[in-house]
């Protein structure tokens, strides 16, 4: 079932070629639907074991996969996100084939990012992953797409490849017989070779997750890419950067980890501040939305890096529900840019034309800004919560940030949809069809897990604990 | 007393086969059009492809070991049918094109790759430089056939540098006899190790030498500056044969050379490290700034050469595995997109990378196989040019060489730009008037393309099809001989 799970979508989007042009959304829909329900099942019955063969035995690469604990959290989420970006494409793109197409080949490399078990196997799926967003980007991306696509792959690549060469390093030096995670962890690399190789690993992750100085692809990639907010969804889902982190990074490189925890922190928080404080000044949606992700994921970083329990329970936590509501986000700017033809954050008004959109993005905002109640609060909770016995002044920074979330978000809000509707302006019609579904359901989620945390915490804190439990304090 | 020598037909069927078919051209040409003996050929280079198949594991000799069939022989040169195959499907559609159609051309195709495959399956210096003056002055003739300026420009560049080389790479080869007192591979690779200290400084000359004279060949820089004038003055076919068959073939015989004969003397791993930081510098670098696609495909193949080169600072049972992959995969995906090329130009100059925009709006198959060949070489996975770069890296890596991996990753970001630009650019929609040949569709070309496609698709998803097969330390421990 997992490996249905994991290349149905790929299936389903070649299989778009092939069917009639008027058939296509509804096939894409029902191939994005059938995943998520192949990852309810596989959440059901409790997750998927470990399963793994031998791919190219000469060099001991492995097909390892397993769905379980975070990873499948994280595969439940984008299967979900995926499914309302093709909800929502098949209705707003024009001529949606190709980028239904795309979405779908997407999330087999995102869900294989969350199961794969294996660093080789791990590094095919996170560069598959790239293909169709670097498409979605070229092919309906804005103006000034080349330069936001040229700066997004060298950024990807660069830290790739030299996690390339940390993967060799990490199999050649540990002398384990094949790339598998678990054989590589018995077989651990010590001493200054590991922190050579855990800064490889960095390397990619950083890109990903992102964190300053590595995030300046991120705005670009957001601003030049369809207004619909579709690849944007996708590329929220495409910040794996944590979790890479948290999977393989800490198991592999235990003492490295210890060892650059301040420095990695402080980078965190930083990023998280930083971030909130230039979105403040942002006068575009979509750039606004970049940023207030990048600080979102500052926190995931500060939450990850502190290797304690708590706060990395938090930052995934976050990680998995952060995709939910700012991807919800995105596609809520689409919509707005669909009625009054604009990205602008200065457009004014739109809440007495459009009062079901605007109440819908507010109380998708209010979960973004970690307003107790919705799912944002309790990870960046905990993420404070863990990070503060750790190191409590970095956390202070990290704390601030939260403070300049509410403003930059509620000044956004109010200048958007308050304020006087300028005259002469077009008429906003309200959420209709399945809009609805598209906001509303991903909101459900938000509240439903900000108020009833359990079956999250459930698959998250035991796989949390098995991978802190490697190390020596905490 | 007059000795008989040791005549086995069945190791030089191979290359007999491809000879006849050199010799038929040239001679049928009076009777035939040239389509017929393209066609004859292409027969003639599967069955080639054959008699080394049913020669798998015999460890075949002829001559005492101065051409020898073992399995690394086998495996090259099956490579370099593929390549040769790719260009003589092409060549069925552009060479009337390119002002290149007539009989003259298969001969000299056909002679370059008995050349190649006499190289690949040589088993001493005198066999490979046979084998390398063959395929070179074939290859200078193939690259001056064209009726124009530019292509007599460029054949007479490869001429006379490809004749430094040469002279180079025989000046090595007396060192190297001198040092040793054999030109056999096996007998070279027996007396490397006790040597009198004298004698180890003209080994290390000669070593040296054949170094620089194979460094022209496969367009390791400093030596690279013909390159990308050939490549891009010769038609398109001819490009296409020059960066993949000839460079394979140069490639086995460095293969042999240094992973076999010379792999115990001193001094030239370290100097073909620093020539492979230069080529992946120099190659990456210029490949940026190109804004024609034909010559940035050119500098591509440069610092692909930096790639394979890396591989052959492995052990020979590591690098030769990852060279033999690498080796397959580069052909076809670098045959591919030249024969996209070559179907689409306008002219034999290429295109422009601009050219290249909204070509997914107006030939979809092309571009998307475009796409596919670029990723791969741009080695994403799960495009088997990832397996073959990673492979490269694993073999440089664990020999020790980690600061040149960190380069070649390094390098590689830059490798990405450029690949991506006109990947991109062929999905971007464009309401300008096409600006490529517009009946360049034509079934040998297509198939080719498809070939390479499937490929490299499939060696990417299933390296294990082809790497099973050179992964076996065995072939490339006996590189030298028994």
């Amino acid at each position: 079932m997992i490996h249905l799970m994991i290349f149905l979508p790929l299936l389903g989007s070649l299989l778009l070629f092939a069917v009639p042009r008027r058939w296509r959304e509804e096939v894409a829909g029902f191939v994005a639907a059938l995943t998520l329900g192949l990852g309810l099942l596989i959440w059901r019955g409790g997750g998927s074991e470990l399963f793994s063969v031998p791919w190219v035995p000469a060099l001991g690469i492995t097909y390892s996969v397993a769905l379980e604990g975070v990873s499948l959290a994280l595969a439940l989420v984008t299967a979900f996100m995926s499914f309302v970006a093709v909800l929502y494409a098949a209705r707003r793109v024009d001529n949606p084939g190709t980028m239904l197409s795309l979405v779908l080949a997407m999330e087999t490399g995102l869900i294989g990012i969350f199961a794969a078990q294996d660093l080789v196997l791990f590094y095919v799926f996170f560069e598959d992953a790239l293909l169709p967003a670097l498409m979605m980007l070229a092919i309906y991306g804005k103006p000034n797409r080349m330069r936001a696509l040229v700066k997004f792959a060298a950024y990807t690549l660069f830290g790739s490849l030299l996690m390339l060469l940390s993967i060799i390093g990490v199999k050649y030096y540990g002398g384990s017989p094949t790339f598998a995670l678990a054989d590589l962890v018995r077989n651990p690399v010590t001493g200054a070779a590991q922190t050579w190789l855990y800064l490889g690993f960095l390397a990619a992750m950083a890109v990903k997750l992102p964190l300053w100085p590595m995030h300046a692809w991120l705005p670009d990639f957001h601003e030049q890419n369809h207004d619909s907010g579709v690849p944007d969804v996708m590329g929220t889902l495409y910040k794996v950067g944590g979790y890479g982190i948290f999977q393989f990074g800490i198991p592999l490189f235990p003492d490295a980890s210890e060892q650059l925890r301040p420095l990695l922190m402080g980078l965190a928080a930083f990023t998280a501040l930083y971030a909130a404080w230039i979105a403040f000044r942002q006068t575009d949606w979509k750039r606004l939305l970049a940023y207030a992700g990048l600080s979102h994921m500052g926190f995931v970083g500060l939450g990850v890096f502190s290797l304690n329990e708590t706060a990395t329970i938090g930052a995934m936590y976050l990680l998995a529900f952060q995709n939910v509501y700012t991807g919800a986000l995105f596609l809520s700017v689409g919509m707005l840019q669909e009625r009054i033809g604009s990205l602008s954050t200065r457009v004014g008004g739109v809440m007495t034309q459009a009062g079901a959109l605007g109440g819908l993005t507010m109380a998708l905002w209010f979960a973004s800004i970690a307003v107790p109640g919705l799912a944002g609060f309790i990870g960046e909770f905990s993420v404070l919560l863990g990070a503060y016995q750790v190191q409590p002044w970095i956390t202070l920074v990290a704390g601030l940030s939260t403070i300049a979330a509410a403003a930059y978000a509620l000044t956004a809000f109010q200048t958007t949809f308050w304020q006087g509707r300028p005259l002469g302006a077009v008429r906003a019609w309200d959420v209709r069809g399945t809009e609805w579904l598209v906001l509303a359901l991903p909101l459900a989620v938000a509240v439903f897990f900000g108020v009833y945390s359990a079956p999250a915490l459930r698959l998250i804190q035991p796989a949390v604990r098995g991978v802190l439990s490697g190390l020596g304090g905490q | 007393m007059l000795q008989v020598p040791d005549v086995a037909l069945a190791p030089m069927l191979p290359i007999l086969i491809v000879l006849a078919g050199a010799v038929s051209s040239t001679v049928l040409g009076f009777h035939l059009p040239r389509r017929a003996l393209t066609i004859i050929n292409l027969v003639l280079l599967v069955l080639s492809g054959v008699s080394m198949a049913t020669l798998w594991n015999s460890g075949a000799t002829a001559f005492g070991g101065s051409l020898q069939a073992d399995n690394a022989a086998l495996l090259l040169g099956l490579t370099i049918l593929v390549g040769s195959i790719m260009t003589l499907l092409v060549s069925l559609d552009t060479a009337y094109r390119a002002r290149v159609s007539f009989p003259e051309f298969d001969a000299m195709l056909m002679y370059a790759i008995t050349g190649t495959l006499l190289i690949a399956f040589s088993g001493d210096l005198i066999t490979m430089l046979i084998g390398l003056e063959i395929m070179s002055l074939a290859s200078y003739v193939l690259a001056t056939l064209q009726d124009s300026r530019r292509a007599e420009e460029s054949g007479l560049k490869y001429f006379l540098l490809g004749a430094v080389g040469s002279a180079i790479l025989i000046y090595g080869i007396a060192f190297v006899y001198g040092a040793t007192g054999s030109l056999s591979y096996a007998v070279i690779a027996e007396r490397a190790g006790g040597l009198t200290p004298a004698n180890v400084g003209i080994l290390v000359g000669g070593a040296l030498l054949l170094l620089a004279g194979f460094g022209f060949k496969v367009a390791l820089a400093p030596f690279h500056q013909w390159t990308p004038d050939v490549y891009t003055g010769a038609p398109t076919s001819v490009s296409l044969f020059l960066s993949t068959v000839v460079k394979v073939a140069a490639f086995a015989g460095m293969l042999r050379v240094f992973g076999g004969a010379l792999a115990s003397a001193p001094g030239w791993a370290s100097t073909l490290q620093v020539l492979t930081a230069a080529t992946l510098i120099v190659g990456n670098a210029a490949a940026l700034f190109q804004p024609n696609f034909k010559r940035m495909l050119a500098y591509s193949a440069v610092a692909h050469t930096g790639f394979l080169a890396m591989a052959l600072l492995g052990t020979p049972e590591v690098g030769g595995a990852a060279l033999g992959y690498y080796l397959l995969v580069y052909t076809l995906m670098t045959a591919a997109a030249l024969a996209i090329v070559a179907a689409l130009q306008r002219s034999e100059e290429g295109m422009t990378i601009t050219d290249l925009r909204g070509l997914y709006y107006r030939h979809p198959a092309y571009a998307a196989a475009l796409a596919v060949c670029l990723a791969s070489l741009a080695g994403l996975p799960p495009f088997a040019g990832f397996f073959g770069k990673y492979l490269a890296f694993q073999a440089a890596f664990q020999n020790g060489y980690v600061w040149l991996s960190v380069l070649a990753a390094l390098t590689s970001v830059a490798a990405l730009v450029y690949y991506l630009r006109p990947g991109m650019l062929m999905f971007m929609p464009d309401r300008t008037p096409a600006r490529e040949y517009p009946h360049g569709e034509r079934t040998p070309t297509t198939l080719t393309v498809a070939l390479g496609v499937v490929g490299v698709t499939v060696l990417g998803i299933l390296p294990n099809l082809w790497y099973g097969w050179v992964a076996n330390p065995g072939i490339w421990q006996g590189l030298a001989g028994r």
